[in-house]
């Protein structure tokens, strides 16, 4: 993970701009690439960072130092509001109303998009870890954390007891910890 | 509380899926229990690790100088809120009952004289349909690839030259079919002609394919809410009540490139207020089309190739405030308030801007419930004034009642 010092955090809660920007360059892709992911629109993932970081500007103390890592709690931001924006739409388009593409969509097939080529090392081997993760566990973490469906709704979806969707999100979410703890060592 | 029990809190907590009770519970433990604290930064860590597991994407050098116009420092918008002008429209401006909610402008097709101009409009109309989802955030000219963008904008006529096809037109008068050709022609299409032009012609960047998707949504809207027989079906989507919030204005004028005909300009946004500004989207079109007309009048006249956006609420008792403002010189300032007086007819373009102040004008007296624009002016519920060396443009638009504010608006900024 892209490494977020706290006193970039400070230096930002004192007002100094050219610390955001310093965020922005360190970590902006990250949380883009998060956005980007949940909501599969360039447009509406470029919104969800421009609002986290205004966010950010104006509500500096919405992050807590006692309570994790401020880069942490940056992604699960940009999750939370992604997710949101993601229910929002899914709303909208189950209440029959009209998508603003109107339903005509661009054969995109053959487009590579803009993916980078190049990964940092600690995020080739969480994606690694991620594939690799048994199909049922994966699955369930798909739905849990980049579709923002809770237990309820995926235990309906893929017909398991709660208790087995709470358990493979358990079992997925350690053994990407894990992975990582043995790349460190 | 057993461990699995506070983790599984934890992580609920984090992703924001903790019932509100439990979640105020939590946030209560937070405070004085270390393992608390312990587990939810764990959380986070864990699902900061399922965050990078998406692919890695490229971001746009645009949408850094979006963010960092957060840090700029606002306008005071002190002088202009205290002049005479905005006291008067404090002091006459009261709450309609039968609140406005949009459509009022709208004609039939068959209503315009011109046989070919209707074809025109309806051609207009099915080329943007097309070329709406090629501009789409999931398109690939959103991923970097403008190829099947230009194809297509190359084998279509200029948005241009249509723009100019349709005002070769006798349109003066007080016809309303006229006045809707005139919206379609003249509110968005001088700026979504600009960039279509310029992506056909050009090496575009995804900011030119972002700002083309919001105008060719936008004309969309208008082109339907002013021809209410161009796509029914549709139509009546528009036509349903769905509050619209603020934060829409927001997202597509905040820090963007507007251009009227070759004259192109930055966008400075300051305060947007949270909270809806209209009902439905018949209502955001007119609305749109009328910040379209501010926008289009100050661009070309501002002496450092910028202008200011504003949306104030509260300012003025019941009623929403939009608010364009640049630095002019004197005599661009004379210029334009003697047009918008219609005072005289030597200025170059003369006629097409007055059109622009005439749509703005129809508006307000729909908006308004008023047949007289006299009064209006008398009120100022729109108008002009210079402080300090700018110009400032705006309209009075009548707000939603506060009983409305909780329900869910339309808005693309959730954070505020």
């Amino acid at each position: 993970m892209p490494i977020i010092d706290t006193d970039l955090w400070y230096r930002i809660k004192d007002g100094d701009s050219t610390a955001l920007g310093e965020l922005y360059d360190g970590f902006a892709g990250a949380m883009f690439s998060l956005s980007l992911e949940i909501l599969g629109d360039r447009w509406e993932a470029e919104e969800v960072i421009q609002d986290v970081f205004s966010y950010l500007w104006r509500k500096p103390d919405a992050f807590a130092t006692g309570k994790g890592k401020f880069s942490s709690w940056l992604l699960v931001l940009t999750r939370n509001r992604s997710i949101d924006r993601y229910r929002s739409r899914k709303r909208r388009l189950d209440r029959d109303e009209f998508d603003d593409s109107f339903g005509v969509k661009e054969d995109t097939s053959q487009s590579s998009g803009a993916e980078e080529a190049t990964l940092s090392d600690e995020r080739s081997h969480l994606k690694n870890a991620f594939s690799y993760l048994p199909p049922d566990q994966r699955k369930v973490l798909e739905l849990f954390y980049f579709r923002g469906m809770n237990h309820q709704e995926i235990s309906d979806t893929l017909e398991l007891s709660l208790g087995t969707v709470k358990s493979r999100i358990r079992l997925g979410i350690e053994k990407l910890r894990n992975s990582l703890t043995s790349l460190r060592t | 509380m057993s461990l699995d029990s506070l983790k599984q809190q934890a992580l609920d907590y984090s992703l924001g899926v903790l019932p509100k009770e439990e979640s105020l519970l939590f946030e209560a433990l937070l405070e004085q229990d270390d393992d608390a604290r312990h587990w939810l930064a764990e959380a986070q860590e864990d699902c900061a690790k399922l965050s990078l597991t998406a692919p890695s994407r490229e971001l746009g050098e645009e949408v850094r100088t979006r963010v960092m116009e957060h840090c700029q420092k606002p306008i005071d918008l002190g002088p202009f809120l205290a002049c005479e002008e905005i006291q008067r429209l404090r002091d006459n401006f009261h709450a309609f009952q039968n609140r406005y909610s949009g459509g009022g402008g709208a004609v039939d097709l068959s209503d315009v004289r011109f046989s070919k101009l209707k074809d025109e409009v309806e051609g207009n109309y099915e080329n943007l349909l097309n070329l709406f989802p090629l501009v789409a955030g999931d398109s690939r000219a959103a991923a970097g690839d403008f190829s099947n963008l230009q194809r297509i904008l190359r084998s279509q006529g200029s948005f241009t030259d249509g723009i100019q096809k349709a005002l070769d037109y006798d349109l003066r008068g007080q016809d309303p079919a006229n006045r809707s050709v005139l919206r379609t022609a003249l509110a968005t299409m001088p700026s979504l002609s600009f960039f279509a032009d310029r992506i056909r012609e050009k090496q575009p960047s995804m900011g030119d394919a972002r700002r083309l998707f919001f105008l060719c949504r936008d004309q969309l809207k208008i082109m339907r809410a002013s021809f209410r027989d161009l796509d029914p079906a549709r139509l009546v989507e528009d036509e349903k009540l769905r509050l619209h919030g603020a934060g829409l204005l927001q997202t597509k004028w905040w820090g963007a490139e507007h251009a009227y005909f070759s004259s192109n300009g930055k966008v400075r946004c300051g305060h947007f207020f949270d909270g809806p500004v209209t009902e439905r989207c018949v209502e955001f079109a007119e609305y749109d089309a009328n910040m379209y007309c501010l926008a289009n009048l100050l661009s070309p006249r501002s002496s450092d190739g910028e202008f200011h956006l504003e949306l104030l609420k509260d300012t003025v008792p019941g009623c929403t405030l939009a608010v364009a403002i640049a630095k002019m010189d004197q005599n661009q300032h004379d210029s334009l308030q003697m047009m918008l007086k219609g005072e005289h007819n030597l200025v170059p373009g003369f006629e097409q801007d007055q059109h622009l102040w005439t749509l703005i004008e129809d508006s307000m007296m729909r908006g308004h419930h008023c047949n007289r624009p006299e009064i209006l002016r008398e009120q100022q519920a729109f108008g002009c004034k210079r402080i300090n060396g700018y110009t400032y443009l705006w309209f009075a638009w009548p707000a939603i009642p506060h009983s409305h504010d909780g329900a869910e608006a339309v808005t693309s900024n959730p954070l505020q």
